[in-house]
C-alpha cells in the first residue's frame, strides 16, 4: 500500500541511504541473436532489490550512455522466493532476483550489478531463460503419486512427523534451478532431443527421492530407479556438491542423491539375483 | 565408435559402478600395499634389517618386499587382471565421463567444488604418471629415463634411485624433473584415491546423511594424510638415495642368497641380469 | 464421436489444476493454459492452510454446518448461502484427497494431521504444511495434472497469455466456442476451439499496484471476460490482509497463521515511544486487538484487524515510530517452533527484512490481498431448503443440516459456476462465489480446489448434454475464430506501432501510468472508503484510460514482446479498476472488506444484495445494478465477533438486536 511504503520513517531512510548504483546486464534479442551488455544507473532506496531496479529501467530504459534502449525482459511472478522464476546469475552466482537485495548485493554508492541469465538454459530474450527441460524430467522420474483419481476415497497413509519432515523438506523444490546452473555436470541442451543425453541434475532426483519415500509413490520405485541408472541418470553426478550450496531453499540435495543411489544400488542387486 | 557409445550407454549404471569399484578394488587396495612397500626405503632405516641399519637396513628392507612380490606364482598373470587391465579400465572409462564436465571453480569456489575439479585432473595426470611409471620401470622402456637405468628386481633401490636421479652417480637436471613428476603424479594419486573413496561412499549410497558424509570424509581424509606420507617418504627416500652404495647392499643380498642355494653360480646370474628379458620383475 | 470432446481451462492455480485433473478423469480432452509454468502459480504463495471440519474439532462439537455458518458471518452475508454449504461439506472429503496425493501435511506425534487456529473460528479446523501449505498443495495438483499430461489427456500452453473468449451465437445468447491467444515468447496469436471454457484465473490485486499477489494477479483476464459481456460481481470487495510487510516491489504476506500459532498484534501504549521492542515491559504494549476482541483477541477475522491496524496508525498515530506499522510479535514463542510450524514466512522475513522474526518482533502493516468480487457464477441449489434461515449456529448443539454431498449445490449441473456467457465457467479467486465481503482465511485454497473438483464436472456434463452435444466447436463456422484472431491482431498492432518515432514521456509511459493507477486504487479504494474520495478515484480512472489510449510502448519487437503484453494487460486493468471503484460508489453501506465512512453500518435492507456490474461497451464504463442474494439458509446477524466497545456498548447492542 502507498501509504505504508510512504510513511514517515521509510522516507527519511531512503534520503539517508539513497545511492547510485549501476546495472550490468547481458542482453541478447532472442536465439541466435548477437549477446550485448547495456549498463544502467539507477538510484537506489533502501530496501530495494533486483526486481525493483528491473521495474524501474523497464519504465526509462535509458543507458548510461543516454541511450535509449528496451524494456529488460525478464521472468518473475511471486516475489516471495517461492514460485522459483525469477532466478538469474546475479554477480556470478545463480539466485532469484527477488531476494537479491542491492543493500547486500550491491552495499556502496557506485557499486555495479551484474544480470545475466542462467547459462545452463537456451535464452529466450535477455535474462528469461527456457526451463522446459526440468518440467520434462519431473515426467521421465513420475515425479508423482500415482492415486487412482481425484473422487474421495478415504484418507491417506499416516505418517510420522520424522518421515513428513523430511517429506516436507524435498516438497519445498520450486523448480528454479540453481542447483542445475551451478552444477559443472550439468550441461546446457538446446533441443528437447538431447534433454535425456547428459546429467538429469539434482532437481530431479531429489524429487525422485521424495516420491519413492511415498507410500503409494513407491509403487512406481523401480520405474524411477530404472530411469535414473541411465547415462543421463544419478552416476552422472561428480559430487561437486554445488547443488545443495546454492540451493534457495536448504533442501538437502546431497543427501537424495547419495538416497537415490543407495536406492539403485540396493534395485540392482536385487534385480541382478531375483531378476526383478 | 557409434557402437562402443551404444554400448556405453547400454550397459552405463553397470559401467559406472565398476568403474567406482576398480579405484577402490583392486586399484586403490594395490596403491595403498604400493605405496606401504616402497614407503620401506624410509621406514626400513629405522626398523633395520638383518643387522643393518641406517640406509643400508632400508635398501635391505625394500630388495626383501620386492623378492617377496617376485616370488609369487605367475606374477604376470596378477599384474595383468590384477592391475593392468582395471588401470586401463578405470583410466579410459574416467577419461571418458571426465570429458562431460564443466568446471566452474571461478564463480562456485567451494572446496567441494575444487575437490571434484582436482579429481579430474588428477585423473588427467594420473593416467599420464602411471604410464611413464610402469613403462619405464615395469616394461623396460629406459629411453624416457634419462640417464638409461634401467629398473631391476635383483637392485630393486638403487636402479630406482638412478631413475629418480637422472644418473647413477648423483643428481641431473633431468632426474630432478622426473623426481618432481614422481612427487606431484604420487600426490595427485593418493588425492584422487583419498577423494575417490569419499565420493564412492556417496556413489553407492553408504553414506546418505550430510553427517555421515562429513564423518566419512573424515576418514577419508586420514587415510590422506597417512598415504601422502608414504608417498612421499617413498619418492623422497629414493631420490636421496645414493645409488652406489645401494647397489652394495644389493649384491651382497644376491651373494647371500647364492650361498644359501649353495650354487656358485648365483652371482654370475645376478651379473647377467640386466641383459635379459624382464618377465619376473616387479 | 470423431471427435474427442476438449475443453480450455485458463490458469494453471489450484482451481484450474483441480478443475483440468477432474475433467481429464472425466473423459474431456483438456488444454491448460497458463502465464507462467503452471508450478509457478499465484497459488504457491499461499501459506497458512485449508480449513476442514475434523475428527479433533468434530468431537469438540465442531461440524461442517459450522464452518458453513463461520464462512456466511465472516463474509458478511454478503454470498450466496448454498455454494458454501456445499463447500463446507466437501472441505473434509477435499482434506483425505489431497493426503492421498502426498501432501506432507503437518503431522501430530501418532501420524495424524496436525491442526492449528485460523481467523474467524474457536475451533483447530486449519490443515498445514508448515507455513507453504499453498505451494504443498499447488505441487501435489501440479503432479497429477503432470501424470495426466505424460498419458496425454492434458496439453498444457504454458507461457500463453489469454487474450479474449471467443463467443458464437448460442439458443440463448452467446455462447463460448474457444479463446485467442498468444505465445508470450513467439508473439504468435491464435485461436483454439473448445466447448467449454473455464477461467480459472485468479485475483486482480496488481490494480492495486503493490499487494502481496504474484505479477501475473494483474485480472486481465477477468477484464477480457467483463467486457466481452461476462458479469462481473461484487468488484468492490478487495480483502486488505492485516499482516503484510512493505517492500519497494511488492509487499510480503505475513500469513494468519503466525496469529493462529500465539502471534499478538502490538503497539507502544506511549505514542512515540522510540525504545526497541524488546525493552518495552509488558504492562507498557498496547494489544489492542486482545483488548478490544477479548473472545477472538488476534485472530478477529481479516477486515477487522485491518481497520483495527489502520486506525491506530492513521488515526491515533500510534504506529510504531510514529510509522504505519505495528509489531506482529512471535518471541514469546520456542525458535524452533517457530521454525517448524512458521519456517516459511520465518524465512521471508528474514530474508526481505533481514531481521530474525524469533528474535525480534515483525514490523507489518495491511496490504491489498483477494479480490472476493469476480465473475458473476450460476449453481442448481441442493437438497437442503429450510422452512426458514436459521439463526446463528451454536457449537455442539444439533446441526440445522448434515454434511451429505449435495446439500449445498447439486452435484454434476451444468451450471454450477457457469458465468452469464454459456459455456464459460470461472473458477477459483477470479469468481465472486463463496467469501462474501469478506474471506475467512484458509478458505481460498478450499475454494480454489472444491471449484475444480465439484463444478469440473458440470463442465463435463455441459459438454456431453448441452449445446456442445448438438452443436460441438469444431462445427462452429471457421470465420468466428478467424474475426477474434483479428480483432486481437489488430489490437496489439496498433499498440507496437506506437513504439516507432514520438517523444516518450512519463504522461503516456504504460509503465507510469500502471503505477499511478495502483496508487491511486490504494489510496482511494481500500481500507477506508468515502463518497466523494471514490468519486475522484472514477476520475482519475477514466484520465488514466485517457492517457493509456495515447500511450507510446518503448519496445516495438516481434519477439518475447514483454512490455506490449503488460501495457495490453494496463488497458483491462483500468476496467476492473473503474469496476471495482464504481462497484465501491454505488454500496452505501459498510460490509465486511468494504467500510465506508460516511455509511458506517451495514444496511441489510438496501445492500444485502450482490453488485451486478457489466461493461457499457458504448461508455467503456461500468453499469452497476443490485441483486437480490440468496439467504435461504443462515439469517443475517451482526457480525461484532464479541468486540467490548468500550465507548459505544449500547450501538453495537443495536446493531446485534436490529437486524
Amino acid at each position: 500500500m502507498t501509504v505504508a511504503t510512504t510513511n514517515g520513517t521509510a522516507k527519511r531512510t531512503a534520503a539517508a541511504n539513497s545511492r547510485k548504483v549501476r546495472f550490468r546486464i547481458k542482453r541478447c534479442d532472442g536465439p541466435n541473436k548477437l549477446v550485448r551488455w547495456e549498463t544502467f544507473e539507477l538510484t537506489i532506496a533502501k530496501g530495494e532489490n533486483v526486481i525493483s531496479c528491473l521495474q524501474k529501467i523497464a519504465a526509462n530504459p535509458v543507458t548510461t550512455e543516454g541511450k535509449r534502449s528496451t524494456p529488460v525482459v525478464w521472468d518473475c511472478s511471486c516475489l516471495e522466493e517461492v514460485c522459483g522464476s525469477c532466478t538469474m546469475v546475479i554477480n556470478g552466482q545463480a539466485r532469484q532476483s527477488c531476494s537479491a537485495l542491492i543493500d547486500v548485493i550491491a552495499p556502496d554508492d557506485g557499486d555495479t550489478v551484474t544480470l545475466e541469465p542462467m547459462s545452463k538454459f537456451p535464452v529466450i530474450r535477455d535474462l528469461w531463460v527456457d526451463r522446459s527441460r526440468m518440467f520434462d524430467a519431473l515426467k521421465r522420474v513420475k515425479a508423482w503419486v500415482p492415486i487412482d483419481g481425484t473422487y474421495d476415497l478415504g484418507a491417506g497413509p499416516r505418517e510420522r512427523p520424522e518421515e513428513q519432515a523430511v517429506r516436507y523438506a524435498l516438497s519445498e523444490c520450486m523448480t528454479c534451478g540453481c542447483c542445475l546452473e551451478a552444477c559443472p555436470q550439468f550441461e546446457l541442451a538446446e533441443d528437447e532431443s538431447e534433454w535425456d543425453k547428459s546429467f538429469i541434475g539434482a532437481q530431479a532426483l531429489s524429487q525422485a527421492r521424495l516420491f519413492n519415500l511415498h507410500e503409494t509413490g513407491a509403487q512406481l520405485k523401480g520405474d524411477r530407479l530404472e530411469t535414473l541408472m541411465g547415462p543421463d541418470g544419478v552416476s552422472e553426478c561428480g559430487n561437486a556438491q554445488n547443488c545443495v550450496k546454492v540451493c534457495p531453499k536448504h533442501i538437502p540435495l546431497t543427501e537424495s542423491i547419495a538416497a537415490v543411489g543407495r536406492s539403485t544400488t540396493i534395485h540392482a542387486i536385487s534385480k541382478w539375483f531375483s531378476g526383478k | 565408435m557409434a557402437k562402443s557409445e551404444g554400448f556405453l550407454e547400454r550397459h552405463h549404471f553397470l559401467l559406472r559402478r565398476l568403474h567406482s569399484l576398480t579405484g577402490v578394488v583392486p586399484i586403490g587396495m594395490f596403491l595403498m600395499v604400493h605405496l606401504t612397500t616402497n614407503a620401506s626405503i624410509v621406514w626400513g632405516r629405522i626398523n633395520g634389517h638383518d643387522g643393518l641399519e641406517g640406509a643400508d637396513a632400508a635398501v635391505a628392507t625394500f630388495q626383501h618386499e620386492v623378492n617377496f612380490i617376485h616370488s609369487l606364482p605367475a606374477l604376470i598373470l596378477i599384474e595383468i587382471f590384477g592391475l593392468w587391465l582395471p588401470i586401463a579400465f578405470h583410466s579410459v572409462l574416467g577419461v571418458i565421463y571426465a570429458t562431460s564436465s564443466k568446471p566452474n571453480n571461478d564463480r562456485y569456489a567451494y572446496q567441494d567444488n575444487w575437490r571434484y575439479t582436482l579429481q579430474r585432473i588428477s585423473g588427467y595426470v594420473g593416467v599420464l604418471f602411471i604410464f611413464y611409471h610402469v613403462a619405464t620401470l615395469r616394461w623396460g622402456w629406459s629411453f624416457l629415463i634419462p640417464g638409461g637405468t634401467e629398473w631391476s628386481a635383483e637392485y630393486a633401490a638403487s636402479t630406482m634411485a638412478a631413475a629418480l636421479q637422472g644418473s647413477t652417480d648423483g643428481f641431473r637436471l633431468g632426474g630432478l624433473l622426473v623426481s618432481a613428476f614422481y612427487m606431484v603424479g604420487v600426490s595427485l594419486l593418493v588425492f584422487h584415491l583419498a577423494n575417490g573413496l569419499w565420493t564412492a561412499a556417496i556413489s553407492w549410497g553408504l553414506t546418505v546423511s550430510e553427517s555421515a558424509q562429513k564423518r566419512w570424509g573424515q576418514v577419508c581424509f586420514v587415510i590422506g594424510v597417512g598415504l601422502m606420507l608414504a608417498a612421499w617418504s617413498a619418492v623422497l627416500g629414493f631420490a636421496t638415495l645414493d645409488a652406489a652404495s645401494a647397489r652394495e647392499v644389493e649384491t651382497n643380498m644376491l651373494e647371500k642368497a647364492a650361498a644359501a642355494d649353495g650354487d656358485g653360480a648365483a652371482p654370475e646370474h645376478a651379473a647377467s641380469h640386466d641383459e635379459d628379458s624382464d618377465h619376473t620383475g616387479g | 464421436m470423431t471427435q474427442q470432446q476438449r475443453v480450455i481451462v485458463v490458469g494453471g492455480g489450484l482451481a484450474g489444476l483441480a478443475g483440468s485433473a477432474r475433467m481429464a478423469e472425466a473423459g474431456l480432452a483438456v488444454d491448460l493454459f497458463s502465464l507462467v509454468p503452471v508450478k509457478r502459480s499465484h497459488s504457491v504463495c499461499a501459506q497458512g492452510g485449508i480449513n476442514a471440519c475434523n475428527e479433533v474439532a468434530r468431537q469438540q462439537g465442531y461440524s461442517e454446518y459450522e464452518h458453513f455458518d463461520e464462512t456466511i458471518y465472516g463474509g458478511d452475508f454478503l454470498a450466496d448461502q448454498h455454494p458454501v454449504l456445499e463447500m463446507a461439506n466437501w472441505a473434509p472429503r477435499i482434506i483425505d484427497l489431497l493426503d492421498r496425493m502426498g501432501v506432507p501435511f503437518n503431522r501430530t506425534a501418532e501420524g495424524y494431521r496436525d491442526l492449528r487456529l485460523f481467523g474467524g473460528s474457536l475451533f483447530k479446523r486449519t490443515h498445514f504444511s508448515g507455513a507453504t501449505t499453498g505451494q504443498q498443495l499447488l505441487y501435489a495438483l501440479d503432479e497429477q495434472v503432470r501424470r495426466l499430461e505424460a498419458d496425454g489427456a492434458v496439453t498444457k500452453y504454458e507461457s500463453w497469455e489469454f487474450l479474449r473468449p471467443i463467443l458464437a451465437d448460442g439458443a440463448d445468447g452467446p455462447r463460448c466456442v474457444g479463446i485467442v491467444a498468444q505465445d508470450l515468447r513467439t508473439m504468435q496469436i491464435r485461436a483454439f476451439r473448445a466447448d467449454a471454457v473455464v477461467m480459472a484465473t485468479g485475483g486482480a490485486g496488481l490494480v492495486f499496484g503493490k499487494s502481496t499477489n504474484s505479477v501475473i494477479c494483474t485480472g486481465a483476464a477477468l477484464a477480457r471476460c467483463y467486457q466481452a459481456g461476462a458479469a462481473y460481481a461484487n468488484p468492490e470487495m478487495i480483502q486488505v490482509h492485516p499482516t503484510a510487510v512493505p517492500g519497494a516491489d511488492k509487499l510480503r504476506l505475513m500469513s494468519e497463521s503466525a496469529r493462529g500459532e500465539g502471534g499478538r498484534v502490538w503497539v507502544p501504549r506511549k505514542k512515540g515511544d522510540s525504545r526497541p521492542a524488546r525493552e518495552i515491559p509488558e504492562a507498557e504494549r498496547l494489544y489492542f486487538l486482545e483488548e478490544k476482541y477479548p473472545k477472538y483477541g488476534n485472530i478477529v477475522p481479516r477486515d477487522i484487524a485491518t481497520r483495527e491496524i489502520f486506525d491506530i496508525c492513521v488515526n491515533q498515530h500510534m504506529g510504531v515510530d510514529g510509522g504505519n506499522q505495528v509489531y506482529l510479535d512471535l518471541t514469546h514463542k520456542d525458535p524452533e517452533y517457530l521454525t517448524r510450524k512458521l519456517g516459511g514466512i520465518m524465512d521471508i522475513y528474514q530474508k526481505f527484512v533481514g531481521v530474525d522474526p524469533r528474535h525480534e518482533p515483525m514490523k507489518i502493516f495491511p496490504g491489498v490481498h483477494y479480490s472476493m468480487g469476480g465473475l458473476w457464477t450460476q449453481y442448481t441449489a441442493g437438497s437442503y431448503a429450510p422452512s426458514e434461515p436459521q439463526p446463528a449456529h451454536v457449537s455442539g448443539t444439533e446441526t440445522a443440516c448434515d454434511a451429505e454431498i449435495g446439500r449445498g449445490m447439486l452435484p454434476g449441473a451444468p451450471n454450477n459456476m457457469m458465468t452469464n456467457i454459456e459455456g464459460l465457467y470461472a473458477f477459483g479467486e477470479v469468481n465472486f462465489a463463496f467469501h462474501g465481503a469478506n474471506r475467512l482465511g484458509a478458505n481460498a485454497l478450499l475454494s480454489c480446489i472444491f471449484d475444480g473438483l465439484f463444478s469440473g464436472v458440470g463442465v463435463a456434463n455441459y459438454i456431453r448434454d448441452g449445446a456442445p452435444s448438438t452443436a460441438p466447436a469444431e462445427s462452429i463456422p471457421q470465420s468466428v475464430f478467424d474475426s477474434a484472431v483479428g480483432a486481437e491482431s489488430s489490437r496489439q498492432k496498433a499498440i507496437t506501432d506506437t513504439a516507432i518515432g514520438g517523444d516518450h514521456a512519463d504522461e503516456t509511459n504504460p509503465y507510469i501510468i500502471a503505477k499511478e493507477m495502483g496508487e491511486e486504487m490504494t489510496a482511494g479504494c481500500t481500507v477506508v472508503r468515502e463518497e466523494a474520495r471514490l468519486q475522484k478515484t472514477l476520475d482519475r480512472i477514466a484520465e488514466l484510460r485517457d492517457r493509456w489510449s495515447r500511450m507510446k510502448l518503448a519496445d516495438g519487437a516481434t519477439w518475447t514482446n514483454q512490455s506490449l503484453s503488460f501495457a495490453r494487460s494496463v488497458g483491462d486493468m483500468l476496467a476492473v479498476a473503474d469496476a471495482m471503484a464504481s462497484g465501491a460508489k454505488a454500496r452505501k453501506e459498510s460490509r465486511g472488506a468494504h467500510y465506508r465512512i460516511d455509511y458506517p453500518d451495514r444496511d441489510d435492507a438496501k445492500f444485502m444484495k450482490t453488485t451486478f456490474v457489466t461493461y457499457d461497451a458504448g461508455e467503456g464504463r461500468a453499469r452497476v445494478e443490485h441483486r437480490e442474494v440468496r439467504a435461504e439458509l443462515v439469517a443475517p446477524r451482526a457480525r461484532t465477533y464479541g468486540k467490548v466497545d468500550k465507548e459505544e456498548p449500547a450501538k453495537a447492542e443495536a446493531a446485534a438486536a436490529g437486524v
